[in-house]
């Protein structure tokens, strides 16, 4: 079993390079980089000043504000006068050493950026992970017990309703009404503008008071898949024969739901633990913006948008080892909890 | 013709499933008025009757305004010519559709600044856009093209996914290998990311935006296929088809494709949900259909912009939703109908 994660660690390897080798590409190759952006920002300056002195000197062939020995510094700046192949290696070697480069937008280390965000990401990763666990277990259990009655059925529509609206709109949602219109839940943000002058218990209040709404529209997605796999395979273990037997034997039907069928029953959803972590660290960023969220999902669509990208890289690289990660996690989990279960 | 009486079988443990047979019919009757929305959210009259002729603009080309004595060449008015009509009192009369708006034209009322609240008087039943669009009939062609864009998009992949997860599964070895760690890697790139960088570049039609979508997107189908082929090439009647000396072509086309089928039938209308989602999200982010093409993602971006005029973000909000839950109901009973999970329940 260990040289089966050994493996499995060892595959991350070539699928990593794959992705970020991907994306590094189509970064390079698409026009709107760092240098175009430079050479526009020049261009308007240039207009700017020349529009005063009636534009006298125009004398330059291409319409290029910068010489070409600027634009060729500029390049070799940013990285670009290599071949993609070999800034690629560059990038990766650097990326080694925990370097992830500068931000083209600020200037600043892009590890440093990412490191602001993580507490952010992390809060709601964690918390999400926790609370969605923590409703979907319960439910499912009840769900399975009370099989077609009305509460498994009125439920089923609920959750069934979650899961087929996308996390975005039920961001959007909860934030036109509960926030916006009703004025129940601040609008967005992580935490309040008066943050730094409130005792701790009025800062935990005000965290979670921001974090409510973001926070279900997180979950609701993976509910239906979690809530639904605990029932079935719940409803599964308890037509088994083990379960039978045991209330033949004189044990409750309680005590035979939790101490034999509930254990059993967890197997499948411990195959999700890993990739609901991964998931929720990395962050949603359409649900992010809509709740204006500073979180890891919000930079990396805010330094696409802006073109900034070495931040784009960095987030992507975050968010794949996680995901990688955590499929890996997954497996560790079914096997830790499944001692049947043998990879090879 | 001849249904297979397994078909026949699903289709009645289909309808079966109330919650979502029902929402089939509703669906069905938005896919009918959506795609002849024309005939009555339109800024062209159904009927026009003139000096004695009968004319009817819907889907002909345009009538220019001098047909009817109207002082210009370009496409007639109508509403402004009902009004005429009107005022004459004479036998000329037409009758124009329940909204006499298209999803393009500004309706700009004097005194008034856009959006406009809803109005059953100005036939504007949800009130109009931030830029005095009618919300009805952007939010009607707006469904119709996400629905073409997902349609589209579900036949490509599922195409791609039935035919190169069929192989996959079939030929096993180093193809299968292969195309997994290309799968792999290809389903961890953010596809957002993509779309985004590449709409930011050209400027996005359908089919380009349906082409980056099945690009990114073709991988959930071809693995389910792929199981779902290497399940059924392990049974015994594929091992006797071969005893019998049946080529690898018929034993795809006549013994595995048919037997995972009806699983891939279930994964339809997710897929319908998750297209329309998908163009919903891009819009709404400002990288998908170029304006002024009527989208849900776009009002959603008016919407929550402009929170004042809410008739804007709940009527969208209330399209999606409807649109959503019903695809859901349907994909549920289709599932329970194709797929039937046989719970046997303690006692």
């Amino acid at each position: 079993m260990a040289s089966y994660f050994i493996r499995r660690l060892l595959l991350v390897i070539p699928t990593f390079l794959g992705i970020t080798l991907v994306v590094f590409t189509i970064t390079r190759i698409v026009p709107g980089g760092p240098i175009e952006r430079i050479i526009s920002q020049a261009r308007q300056m240039d207009q700017g000043t020349s529009g005063g002195s009636s534009g006298s000197q125009s004398a330059q062939p291409d319409d290029s504000p910068l010489s070409p020995e600027q634009i060729e510094d500029l390049k070799k700046f940013y990285g670009f006068d290599k071949p993609i192949l070999i800034s690629y290696f560059d990038w990766l070697t650097k990326v080694l050493r925990m370097d992830l480069g500068v931000s083209t937008r600020y200037y600043d280390p892009v590890w440093a950026i990412i490191k602001d965000k993580l507490p952010v990401s992390i809060y709601y990763g964690l918390v999400t992970t926790i609370l969605s666990y923590l409703i979907c277990i319960p439910l499912g259990i009840l769900k399975a017990i009370k099989h077609k009655s009305f509460l498994d059925s009125s439920s089923s529509v609920l959750v069934l309703t979650g899961y087929a609206l996308p996390g975005f709109i039920v961001a959007i949602i909860l934030f036109v009404w509960p926030a916006a219109q009703w004025d129940w839940f601040p609008l967005g943000g992580f935490v309040g503008d008066d943050f730094e002058e409130l005792t701790t218990s009025e800062q935990i209040w005000d965290v979670i008071h921001h974090s409510v709404l973001p926070m279900i529209a997180y979950m609701l997605g993976s509910f239906a898949t979690m809530t639904f796999l605990m029932k079935n395979t719940l409803m599964d273990h308890l037509a088994s024969d083990y379960v039978r037997t045991a209330i033949a034997k004189g044990l409750s039907f309680r005590g035979a739901v939790f101490k034999h069928a509930f254990r059993n029953s967890l197997i499948p959803l411990a195959t999700h633990f890993g990739n609901n972590i991964s998931l929720f660290l990395a962050g949603s960023f359409l649900i992010e913006k809509v709740f204006n969220i500073d979180g890891l999902g919000l930079l990396g669509f805010d330094s696409l948008v802006e073109r900034d990208y070495p931040v784009v890289l960095g987030v992507l690289v975050i968010s794949s080892i996680l995901g990688l990660l955590g499929n890996i996690l997954s497996d560790l989990c079914v096997a830790l909890v499944d001692p049947r279960v043998k990879f090879e | 013709m001849r249904i297979n009486p397994l078909t026949l079988k699903k289709i009645r443990r289909f309808r079966s499933v109330k919650r979502g047979y029902y929402s089939f019919l509703l669906f069905v009757f938005l896919l009918l008025q959506a795609f002849f929305a024309e005939l009555w959210i339109n800024n062209r009259a159904l009927l026009v009757y003139y000096e004695g002729q009968f004319y009817f603009p819907t889907y002909r080309s345009m009538i220019p305004g001098s047909v009817f004595m109207l002082p210009y060449e370009y496409e007639t008015n109508y509403r402004a010519l009902q009004k005429r009509f009107e005022k004459e009192g004479g036998d000329n009369f037409l009758i124009m559709p329940l909204v006499p708006y298209n999803a393009f034209e500004m309706d700009l009322q004097e005194s008034k600044f856009p959006p406009l609240p809803p109005s059953i008087t100005d036939r504007h039943f949800l009130g109009t856009d931030a830029i005095g669009r009618d919300m009805v009939a952007r939010l009607v062609y707006g469904f119709r093209i996400s629905i073409i864009f997902s349609i589209l998009l579900l036949v490509a992949t599922f195409a791609i996914g039935i035919a190169l997860g069929c192989l996959m599964g079939y030929w096993g070895g180093k193809f299968d290998l292969f195309f997994q760690r290309l799968i792999e890697v290809w389903s961890s790139i953010p596809f957002l990311y993509i779309i985004m960088i590449i709409a930011s570049i050209v400027v996005p039609s359908l089919t380009i935006l349906v082409l980056i979508y099945v690009i990114f997107g073709w991988m959930g189908m071809t693995w389910y296929m792929r199981t779902s082929t290497y399940k059924e090439k392990a049974r015994d009647y594929v091992l006797a088809a071969r005893a019998l000396g049946a080529s690898n072509l018929r034993i795809i086309f006549h013994h595995i494709l048919p037997n995972s089928i009806s699983l891939i039938v279930t994964f339809v209308p997710f897929s319908v949900a998750g297209g329309i989602s998908g163009l919903t999200a891009l819009d709404f982010l400002g990288f998908g259909l170029p304006p002024p093409t009527p989208s849900w993602g776009e009002l959603l971006q008016q919407g929550t912009s402009n929170l004042q005029a809410a008739w804007i973000v709940s009527s969208t909000v209330a399209a999606l939703v409807l649109v959503m839950v019903s695809i859901t109901f349907i994909g549920e009973g289709v599932r329970e109908g194709f797929d039937p999970k046989m719970h046997s329940t303690f006692e």
